[in-house]
């Protein structure tokens, strides 16, 4: 039979709290991600960063092939996706169930992604845009919070 | 409460991320370029008059004459630019040279592209033996095998030789006061107009926002051009 410490009783009160504010931060963050993807999804359709300037870096990552999916600016899909993240950890933030699975998952495939990206923007375009690393960023913070989430929670549970 | 509360939160947000795309979008888009008829039916609205012509004669496929001018300010290492391209020749045969005159003038973007200025020389040395448009169509077609070399001249070079141009000619001219002097005046011209980027594209001294540039939303343009001008 197993033995519970004192210690360790206390201890899954404040793992889930802790889980709740990872979660919490997590959906922040991709608020972050949410707006730099509307951003660049507008500027992309309206043709603004598409063009050419002085600065290399938007214009050519943004004019590549890479930049939609079957006509539609990749952007767009990050913003979804971003939304899609930022829904997910506000559920599991308050405890639903399967929120923070589903979040995992969702930003999990975000990261490979941005991995592939950013590969792309260093190898192929030859190109660096800001926005697209801002981007980046965002989705590797947001990752990350959600594992130590997941970690907390699953420590809370067991 | 508390259960509600999520789907408030998220609600709230996805109503704000719509709001912000829609505002977003719309301080985006410049006012339209469409001709307001005058009331005799003939009179376009006149171009704001700047100071600097250009290089000149400038570079220019269709008739003098022609009611609708697309003046293209481009950097031929752009890659949008290389878009336009065939955009504006598909325009250009739809059309014909009575009703649309295309000018290209050069704003090659230093330092972003490396390779832009050299480019701008070979089309204007060509341009001194009479195959401007020749050089021009080629380096756009060709733009993903130069665009990533080390060295493109030995590139420009070899389209002078598919040209049939003068290559001593052509090797003298890439560096004359000839050439960097209509590259400078056009770069002037740019500046006065306020060319931010490339391609930036004037249709009768009118700027055209860059979201117009498809085929589709061009030809839109030059109709109505074409319309007002009753031609």
């Amino acid at each position: 039979m197993e033995v519970v410490t004192g210690q360790e009783e206390t201890d899954k009160p404040n793992s889930g709290r802790r889980a709740a504010i990872l979660y919490g931060l997590a959906a922040f963050v991709s608020l972050i991600g949410l707006a730099d993807a509307i951003y660049l999804t507008v500027e992309h359709l309206s043709g603004r960063s598409v063009r050419c300037t002085i600065v290399k870096g938007c214009s050519e990552v943004l004019s590549s092939p890479y930049a939609t999916l079957n006509g539609i600016p990749l952007a767009g899909v990050g913003a979804v996706a971003y939304f899609t993240v930022f829904s997910a950890a506000t559920l599991a933030a308050f405890g639903y169930k399967g929120a923070g699975k589903f979040a995992a998952f969702v930003a999990g495939f975000m990261f490979l992604f941005t991995i592939w990206l950013v590969y792309l923007q260093a190898f192929v375009i030859k190109a660096f845009c800001q926005f697209c690393l801002l981007s980046a960023l965002v989705t590797t913070v947001m990752t990350v919070l959600i594992v130590l989430a997941r970690r907390d929670k699953v420590g809370a549970v067991s | 409460m508390k259960r509600v509360l999520p789907f408030v939160i998220i609600a709230v947000v996805l109503t704000a991320a719509v709001a912000v795309a829609w505002n977003l979008k719309n301080s985006s888009v410049s006012p339209p370029p469409a001709p307001t008829p005058a009331p005799t039916g003939a009179a376009l609205k006149t171009p704001t008059p700047v100071p600097e012509p250009g290089a000149q004669p400038p570079h220019a496929r269709g008739d003098a004459t022609a009611p609708v001018t697309l003046e293209e300010f481009g950097d031929f290492q752009c890659p949008p630019c290389g878009m336009l391209h065939p955009i504006l020749e598909q325009l250009e045969t739809e059309f014909g040279p009575r009703r649309l005159r295309v000018i290209f003038r050069h704003f090659p973007l230093v330092p972003a592209h490396a390779h832009a200025l050299n480019a701008a020389r070979a089309s204007e040395a060509a341009g001194l033996q009479g195959k401007f448009w020749e050089m021009h169509d080629l380096i756009f077609e060709n733009q993903n095998a130069w665009k990533d070399a080390f060295d493109s001249r030995p590139i420009f070079e070899s389209y002078a030789t598919k040209l049939g141009l003068n290559l001593e000619m052509y090797r003298r001219d890439l560096g004359s006061e000839a050439v960097e002097r209509r590259i400078f005046l056009d770069g002037k011209r740019a500046r006065a107009l306020g060319v931010q980027g490339t391609p930036t594209v004037f249709m009768n001294g009118r700027e055209v926002p860059f979201e117009s540039l498809p085929v589709e939303k061009l030809r839109v343009l030059i109709n109505n051009e074409l319309a007002v001008t009753g031609k």
